[in-house]
């Protein structure tokens, strides 16, 4: 915006002009203010969706929004506990499945293919990433499903079925962080390893994922945010009944899906009480990355 | 003995990890085939370019492909120069300290907020409490904040990647922080810079929850920022639930995958390019 | 529309309208074919403007009583004081609902109480109704939908829905779903009944346009278009439109619903 201007500055070789002084010192200022403007967009969000919800806590009390356990809105009762495990199971078991393949990934890009096979999972694993959500949730709709009723013998809606989307899901984060972390980890450490004699399966384990610990962990963190907040792929294959956990193939609903569900028709207290879920959601993933942080630092400190 | 036990646990174990990396790719390979096979059959100029009519939505998908591209390039617009001079500012003028530390905090906080919270947020204040309604401008700017971390992050890396000898060359010249910065540093960094804006783009194109909530699912051709329109991610989703007009689904799934592809794979043509001049 | 946002819609009650254009206001399940009937109507009569919006019926009947709409929507028939507010009813189209299952699934009929025990969750097995021992996997539609509310009010008697259903947002799905799983049970409107389903004969009659029309099919409602009095001008003109066969076998029919002109072939 202020290029144009520049050119005309007088310059100086020693000491800056004031006018050149006072412009960049209001550049200065002005970049400054773009920058916090990632801490307003937290705010604002914080604010609205909070302004929006916030009646919630008063009309259905704190005790009957987080503590209830029947989400029945056309009754007037809006408990969060079934939804809440229903996202716990779903993001618990996606992780379960994902970390490992993700880790694995990771070490085999990182410690074990061969360039040509590096060329090509990579790209992989990034192109991964930029799949839309929506789209896993069409695959999982009509591939995974059948598969998970023929499976389980129900109706393939649930748990099991969102299981595995959201594996494949998280895999890019948690992979990508945990290539970078074992990217740091000093190449002198593996070359001792070997030198002692020990094989490429007792390096990765016994050295470098310890060394990596700290990093790999926060993957997983990330991975599980990025579950827990997961959408549209959720709500396609999740079979959205609003009932506590009963079974790997039986319908779950999640804080997400039940959102999206309910948004186009809701009204009133209800409406409030779906910014309530969508406060919760940003609550979760602000304490994950909180914690991500907090174990950084811990890193720090211990060096 | 021993060392065979050794070896075998070894090979096994390579083994698995050999699974793990071929598993990854397996599977994008087969959503992607997937999705291009079954849709193959539905794509015609007609698909493209004409407008869907009668309720189950027969006929093309001109206008989510008009508002997907409209509403990803009015965010474009909106994020690029504020994350831009965010990065500068953190790479080239912040110190270390309790705001630096703040604004990081922020910025991973709201690379990590949920799609859908983003949505609801949209909602609230663009839609509703500014009056823009679901508008093309509203879900460009609920999307702008979805992306703004993403670009200040590779913006700063690539600034940071500019080799400081660049910046005492010009400084020794007498050129001030400014000019080093803008005529100097953003322009040896620009096609990193510009590979990030694209990524992102990229995840733009590919989000549902967010522009459901601010541009609408009114199927229109939007002329104006404050038209509403229905995304190819939108469309894609009420076409899949309802479920009577698959092959249309098929088809938009195939034309939103190319373009989240070409996305990708021109932002990494651009940084490989990049790599092969200076190296 | 599954999912379509109705959220900021309501705002059609200004009392004043210019000649040249039409509110129509009222049923989220005639939502549908008003907007596709408008956007017909619009290209053959340029400068005219529809103006179509679903806000229940309850809302279209009070909106067409109070002046605000020109023709209020509404799936359900008139009660109370609205028999006596001088309006004119104009059937458009039945909205009968099919209870689906598997093919493969050996029962063909149910009674509606047999129905309404299963979908409220106190029959769960197939065996309690004659067929083979088998959990029943229920479906049901999102409360968006305006075929979950006809088969909550007709079949239900509102009772409540069992809450650890299948929820799904769309006809298709229902339909898909059920024809893959051979415990499945589900409902759908039943111009969308093809040949991978078995619709069940409720109370001893078979689903048909026939038994639709003639009253006789048990889950089955009138679509309605309703004036304040005989429909005149551009009123009438789009009231004609959407009863003609352009409408009717087109859009109707598209949409799921029976065509009020098949009445005259059934009798």
């Amino acid at each position: 915006m202020s290029e144009t201007q520049t050119s005309s500055a007088p310059r100086e070789l020693k000491l800056m002009s004031r006018s050149t002084y006072l412009k960049e010192a209001a550049l200065k200022n002005l970049f400054m203010l773009c920058a916090t403007m990632a801490v307003a967009g937290v705010v604002l969000i914080f604010l609205f969706v909070g302004w929006r919800g916030w009646p919630v806590f008063s009309e259905v009390g704190l005790k009957g929004f987080l503590g209830g356990s029947e989400w029945l809105p056309t009754q007037g009762l809006f408990g969060i506990l079934p939804l809440l495990v229903g996202s716990l199971v779903v993001t618990l078991g996606a992780l379960a499945l994902g970390a490992p393949l993700a880790v694995g990934t990771a070490v085999f890009l990182s410690e074990i293919a061969p360039p040509r096979v590096r060329s090509v999972v990579r790209p992989a694993v990034e192109l991964l990433a930029g799949v839309p959500s929506v789209v896993f949730g069409f695959f999982g709709l009509l591939v995974v499903r059948p598969i998970v009723a023929d499976l389980t013998g129900g109706l393939g809606f649930g748990p099991l079925t969102a299981w595995l989307i959201l594996a494949i899901m998280i895999v890019p984060t948690i992979a990508t962080l945990t290539e970078d972390a074992l990217g740091s980890v000093p190449d002198g450490i593996r070359e001792a390893s070997y030198a002692m004699g020990a094989t490429t399966w007792q390096t990765i384990w016994r050295v470098l994922l310890p060394a990596a610990k700290i990093g790999i962990i926060d993957a997983v963190i990330l991975g599980m945010g990025r579950a827990i907040g997961e959408t549209m792929a959720v709500l396609m294959v999740v079979g959205n009944a609003p009932v506590f956990f009963r079974g790997i193939g039986k319908p779950v609903s999640t804080l997400t899906s039940q959102i999206v569900m309910d948004m186009p028709y809701a009204s009133g207290v209800h409406r409030t009480a779906l910014f309530g879920l969508a406060i919760i959601l940003f609550l979760i993933s602000m304490g994950l990355v909180g914690l991500v942080r907090g174990l950084s630092r811990l890193r720090e400190g211990t060096r | 003995m021993k060392r065979d036990a050794k070896n075998l646990t070894n090979t096994l174990a390579l083994a698995a990890f050999w699974v793990a990396g071929i598993t990854t790719v397996v599977v994008l390979f087969a959503v992607i085939g997937y999705v291009f096979i079954n849709g193959a059959r539905q794509i015609s100029p007609e698909f493209i370019f004409t407008n869907p009519h009668g309720v189950n939505a027969e006929g093309g998908v001109w206008p989510t492909i008009v508002a997907t591209l409209y509403v990803t390039g009015l965010a474009m617009l909106l994020v690029t120069p504020v994350a831009v001079l965010a990065a500068v500012y953190l790479a080239e003028y912040a110190v270390q300290g309790r705001l630096v530390r703040t604004i990081r905090f922020a910025a991973d906080t709201l690379a990590s907020v949920p799609s859908i919270v983003m949505g609801l947020f949209g909602l609230a204040l663009f839609v509703e409490s500014m009056g823009l309604g679901f508008s093309v401008i509203s879900g460009a700017l609920a999307l702008s904040f979805l992306m703004l971390p993403i670009v200040m992050r590779t913006t700063e890396e690539a600034i940071r990647a500019v080799p400081k000898y660049i910046r005492w060359g010009s400084y020794g010249l007498g050129a001030s922080k400014w000019q080093t910065v803008s005529r100097v540093v953003l322009p040896a960094a620009a096609s990193r810079i510009i590979t990030g804006i694209i990524l992102a783009a990229g995840r733009a194109v590919g989000e549902t929850a967010v522009v459901i909530f601010t541009m609408g699912t009114m199927i229109n051709t939007p002329i104006l920022p404050t038209d509403p329109g229905r995304s190819m991610t939108v469309h894609l989703y009420q076409l899949s639930m309802e479920g009577i007009n698959m092959p249309a689904a098929f088809g938009t799934a195939l034309l939103l995958m190319a373009m989240v592809l070409a996305f990708n794979l021109s932002a990494r043509w651009l940084l490989r390019r990049n790599r092969r001049m200076q190296g | 529309m599954a999912s379509a946002l109705t959220v900021s819609l309501a705002g059609c009650s200004n009392g004043s309208h210019a000649s040249d254009q039409v509110i129509v206001t009222g049923s989220t399940t005639i939502q549908p074919i008003a907007e596709v009937a408008k956007e017909g109507f619009e290209r053959a009569h340029p400068g005219v403007r529809i103006l179509v919006s679903g806000v229940g019926s309850s809302a279209g009947i009070e909106n067409v009583i109070a002046g605000t709409a020109d023709i209020g929507t509404s799936s359900r028939d008139l009660k109370g004081d609205e028999l006596h507010a001088g309006l004119v009813d104009t059937p458009i189209a039945y909205d009968a609902i099919a209870v689906i299952v598997n093919p493969s699934n050996p029962v063909d009929g149910l009674t509606k109480a047999q129905v309404k025990a299963i979908f409220e969750g106190r029959i769960t097995n197939w065996k309690q109704v004659g067929g083979p021992d088998m959990e029943i996997g229920l479906v049901n539609r999102d409360e968006a939908s305006g075929t979950r509310e006809a088969f909550f009010k007709i079949v239900l008697d509102k009772e409540r829905f069992d809450p650890t259903a299948v929820v799904l947002p769309g006809t298709g799905q229902v339909r898909s779903v059920v024809a893959q799983a051979p415990s499945a049970i589900g409902y759908i409107s039943l111009g969308f009944v093809t040949p991978e389903v078995k619709a069940l004969a409720i109370d001893g009659v078979e689903p048909s346009e026939e038994a639709v029309v003639n009253g006789r099919y048990p889950i089955s409602r009138v679509l309605h278009f309703l004036t304040r009095g005989e429909p005149t001008g551009l009123v009438k003109e789009f009231i004609d439109y959407v009863l003609s066969p352009e409408v009717q076998e087109d859009v109707v029919r598209d949409a799921g619903f029976i065509p009020v002109t098949a009445k005259d072939a059934h009798q």
